[in-house]
């Protein structure tokens, strides 16, 4: 996923520089008698069509894959509550208290077992970013002081996930995480 | 100077709206959740013995932990439930089980508690009485609390959605919107709402009120603020216009 | 043209790159602190990280402002007491900010996200002078802008300067590509400017209230995006408004003129700009689907209009055409590139399903980064560039062109390619340090560094070359 993104961009930026350099080239070719277009901004009716498509076919495919509608009519077998603060993350099977916040020491999974985390935070805005054993960012939503966000996952491979905090909180913002074993 | 004037005026405004939502009690409403309720048996006022779980099997549950010598929370909450209850929602949804959780209640007491609400005749509110006050309490997070002094317990306005797996899905402390209990009804019908807001912050500014009835949002004050701007900058276009152009007739 | 006009605007680019400079050797120091070369407290990396993102965005707001003001000059008369204004306040709101930020050690980012300022880890003077330094900043700017509808209203009508004629069959006046442009982008400039004092009264409010008003969450975000997604997007499209102008000019190109479908997509992009802010909020499942799945629409049609109409315009006007290259044009033509390469990264990080795996990592630097230092900054280099050589009387010396624009390229291109990547393996943004974790994010910065360094060499010979003709404009006796 996270490599054929930065593919897919590579291969879109070259043609558009190889677009820009030929452009470029055909210019310093040219010699006095080519006239030129006399005003570039006319009608091209086709070119704003074609990109209307290309851009009208990507939403109609990617907007269904987005994480709102993952597995919602199906039933959780856990739930984890999740409360950030700074700079750390609580979380737990029961509901945590915001006067005095507790989590668990070790959170484990079932591998393929739909989890669903109820994230909030209890003062500033954090992020929950859910790492897999190799470190690449699977999952994530934000922690929003007075909200509950919602975020179903299963998680295919066993191993030991981290949780680090994507939105900028504070100091220690970098050493905000936590981790939870599946197996 | 004006600034200040803006300000003191939004200060005074906001302040004076937001003394109505001050609660804390947001997280209890979280406890429990996803648990499974303990399967109590209970008797009905019409003698019939049966189970919280057999219930729900049939139609979800909204249950109401109450007892009938309360001066305070309880009749105010089925009062309010039964005003709201049967406004929008469907009545195949869902199934109101009033428990109580105080030992001297007996079946004659429930049934007066019924009288007096008139929900003689609608067989959509069920009144139990159970043996098993302390595990059911517990298991939904409740701890009503004894004051031998006034002969009363101290306790809060819980309603405990259970949907027909016997889990429970939503909780609701204090008298509380019809849009809550809409997000109830859905809970224990298995629907998904991706979020909610915890109750006990300021809820004034907010831009949404989410409605389950309709799966929609409404928009809020908030919203307003949002399209505040474009609004003011089509304004200023249309003034500025105007005193450029007057300034030339003269 | 005045003599008066061209020395403020003079004022105006040694100021800018002045503070250029001096970001960039903040970022190079964070780029540095990640990679471990030099240690920062984690305090120092973020007040750095805040200076750096709002002073950046500032300065290259005022570069298009001040060279859509000095153009504007040729069409309607505009006020230079308005102008000179506007840089006093700029330099007096950028010293309060600098105070909170520097000496008050304020590091709450650029982007001051509700409730963080108030959680306050720094002097707790900085925050209310922060506060103050924005609301300086915004009123100034609202003033200029203001100023400059004002004196196009005087000579155009409503519907001539928004080029409404066109939609008619044979329009009988005619609107300069220029005039509609920066009509557009000032009336979105005023609602962005607006959003961020009613952003600022809000966040006052709860300051002074000591606590008996709260704001919500939900709704600040809203704002601070609506405010800050619109003044970057804004100030790219002031660059814009000088291309459509100065590109044929500098070319030795007949000029060009507005046609139906250049008022079209312009009129649209105004509202498309406006929602597309909705984005930033894709990782808050608690906003309403409806507003998400519009951010990304939004976002993608956006990109139809200013981007689809003014690169293929810029691709057509080149096309086997003779043109006189000069720096100037050259670095129109390649920031043209640039915005088009980090606009392909937004509409990707503006997907919500690759937004899910990339939101907050590397990427979102990496591509708004693209058009910024690649792209909107050689814009105004451009116009900096032309400025200065026409007016001082120097002859052009294009000897070091060729070395400089070698410079930002492999630079600019190195420095970016390292976030690129960094966004890919999933590397959070804004960590002052990265976690063992994320094994290749020390070289990735050291890299980034490295190639941010030559850029800046580039940086620099543009700096002296551009200020010291600058200098001489502002104490030549007439012009
Ligand atoms: C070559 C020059 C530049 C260098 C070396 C540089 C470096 C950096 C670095 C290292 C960061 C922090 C990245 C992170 O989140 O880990 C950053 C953030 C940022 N930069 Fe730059 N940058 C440069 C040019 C620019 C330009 C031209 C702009 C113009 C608008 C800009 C605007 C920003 C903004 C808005 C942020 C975000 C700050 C925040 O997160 O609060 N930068 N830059
Ligand atoms: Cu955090």
């Amino acid at each position: 996923m996270h490599y054929s993104i930065l593919l897919f961009f590579l291969i879109v930026a070259v043609i558009s520089i190889s677009v820009f350099v030929y452009v470029f080239l055909t210019s310093k070719q040219s010699d006095n008698n080519t006239t030129g277009m006399a005003n570039p901004l006319q009608k091209r009716f086709w070119f704003i069509l074609i990109l209307l498509v290309i851009l009208g076919i990507f939403a109609s495919v990617t907007i269904p894959k987005s994480p709102y509608y993952l597995f919602a009519d199906e039933q959780p077998k856990a739930v984890v509550h999740v409360a950030a603060m700074q700079f750390n993350f609580f979380m737990s099977d029961s509901a945590i208290d915001p006067k005095m916040p507790k989590g668990e020491d070790s959170i484990t999974f079932n591998t393929n077992e739909l989890v669903e985390f109820r994230v909030t935070s209890l003062d500033v805005n954090h992020g929950f970013a859910i790492y897999n054993a190799s470190n690449k960012l699977i999952a994530q939503t934000q922690a929003m002081p007075g909200y509950v966000n919602r975020l179903r996952f299963k998680f295919k491979e066993p191993g030991t996930y981290h949780i680090f905090c994507l939105e900028y909180c504070g100091m220690a913002h970098q050493l905000m995480r936590t981790t939870f074993t599946v197996k | 100077m004006c600034k200040d004037f803006i300000l003191s005026i939004c200060i005074i405004v906001c302040s004076q709206s937001l003394v109505y939502c001050q609660s804390s009690a947001g997280w209890k409403e979280e406890v429990n959740v996803y648990n499974k309720i303990y399967d109590a048996p209970i008797t009905m006022v019409s003698g019939k013995k049966t189970s919280i779980n057999t219930l729900a099997e049939t139609k979800p549950l909204i249950i109401a932990l109450v007892f009938t010598r309360c001066y305070g929370i309880c009749t105010p909450l089925l009062l309010q439930l039964k005003e709201s209850l049967p406004y929008k929602h469907d009545e195949r949804k869902y199934e109101v089980l009033v428990v109580s959780f105080d030992s001297r209640d007996k079946l004659k007491d429930m049934q007066r508690l019924r009288n007096q609400l008139q929900l003689n005749a609608n067989s959509n509110w069920k009144f139990a009485i159970t043996d098993s006050i302390s595990r059911l309490v517990a298991s939904v997070g409740f701890n009503p609390v004894w004051h031998e002094k006034i002969k009363q317990f101290e306790h809060d306005a819980l309603l405990v959605g259970v949907n027909s797996q016997g889990y429970i899905s939503k909780k609701l402390i204090g008298l509380r919107s019809e849009n809550d209990l809409s997000m109830m009804i859905s809970s224990i019908n298995n629907i998904f709402t991706p979020t909610y807001r915890l109750p006990g912050k300021s809820a004034m500014l907010s831009c949404f009120n989410y409605n389950p009835v309709t799966g929609k949002n409404t928009p809020g004050i908030g919203l307003l603020l949002i399209a505040l701007p474009a609004i003011l900058s089509m304004l200023v276009l249309i003034v500025i216009n105007k005193l450029v152009h007057r300034k030339e007739e003269i | 043209m005045t003599s008066r006009l061209k020395k403020i605007t003079s004022l105006w680019i040694t100021t800018v790159l002045l503070l250029f400079v001096i970001s960039i050797i903040l970022g190079i120091t964070m780029r540095f602190n990640q990679a471990e070369v030099i240690r920062l407290s984690p305090i120092t990396f973020y007040t750095d990280m805040t200076v750096h993102g709002l002073t950046m965005i500032g300065i290259w707001f005022v570069a298009g402002m001040a060279a859509v003001n000095f153009i504007m000059e040729r069409y309607v008369k505009t006020s230079k007491f308005v102008n000179i204004l506007a840089l006093v306040l700029t330099v007096v709101g950028v010293l309060m900010f600098w105070a909170s930020t520097f000496i008050g050690k304020f590091h709450a980012g650029w982007t001051f996200l509700y409730p963080l300022p108030f959680k306050v880890m720094w002097s707790a003077w900085a925050t209310p002078l922060f506060l103050y330094s924005l609301a300086v900043l915004a009123v100034g700017w609202l003033i200029w802008c203001i100023s400059l509808i004002a004196a196009m209203l005087k000579k155009y009508s409503i519907t001539q300067v928004f080029a409404w004629q066109y939609f008619k069959k044979g329009p009988k006046e005619e609107t300069p590509p220029f005039i509609l442009i920066s009509m557009i982008t000032l009336v979105g400039i005023v609602t962005c400017l607006i959003t961020a004092i009613v952003l600022v009264v809000l966040l006052f409010a709860e300051y002074y209230s000591k606590g008996t008003f709260v704001n919500d969450a939900l709704l600040m975000k809203n704002l601070t995006y609506f405010f800050g997604h619109a003044i970057a997007n804004e100030m790219l499209y002031l660059g814009l408004a000088v291309i459509y102008e100065m590109f044929a000019e500098i070319s030795g190109r007949p000029k060009w003129k507005t046609t139906w479908y250049v008022s079209l997509a312009w009129n649209c992009t105004l509202f498309f700009i406006l929602t597309a802010f909705f984005h930033h909020l894709y990782m808050d499942f608690v906003q309403p689907e409806g507003l998400q799945i519009l951010g990304q629409l939004a976002s993608y049609l956006a990109s139809l209009p200013a981007a689809g109409v003014t690169v293929f315009s810029i691709v057509v006007a080149v096309y086997r055409t003779k043109i006189n290259w000069t720096l100037a044009n050259l670095l129109f033509f390649i920031g043209v590139m640039g915005w088009v390469v980090g606009g392909l990264g937004a509409v990707i990080d503006a997907t919500i399903s690759n937004n899910f795996v990339l939101h907050n990592t590397l990427w979102v630097p990496a591509h708004f980064h693209t058009y910024n230092a690649m792209g909107n900054v050689l814009f105004s280099l451009g116009f900096f560039y032309w400025f200065s050589v026409n007016f001082s009387n120097s002859r052009h010396s294009e000897k070091l062109s060729a070395l400089k624009l070698f410079l930002l390229i492999v630079g600019g291109i190195g420095f970016l390619a390292a976030f690129y990547i960094g966004g890919a393996d999933s590397i959070p943004r804004r960590y002052s340090n990265y976690p063992a974790e994320f094994v290749h994010a020390k070289t990735l910065a050291l890299i980034g560094g490295v190639f941010a360094s030559i850029y800046l060499i580039g940086i620099l010979i543009f700096f002296v070359n551009i200020t010291r003709r600058c200098v001489k404009i502002l104490f030549s006796q007439s012009a």
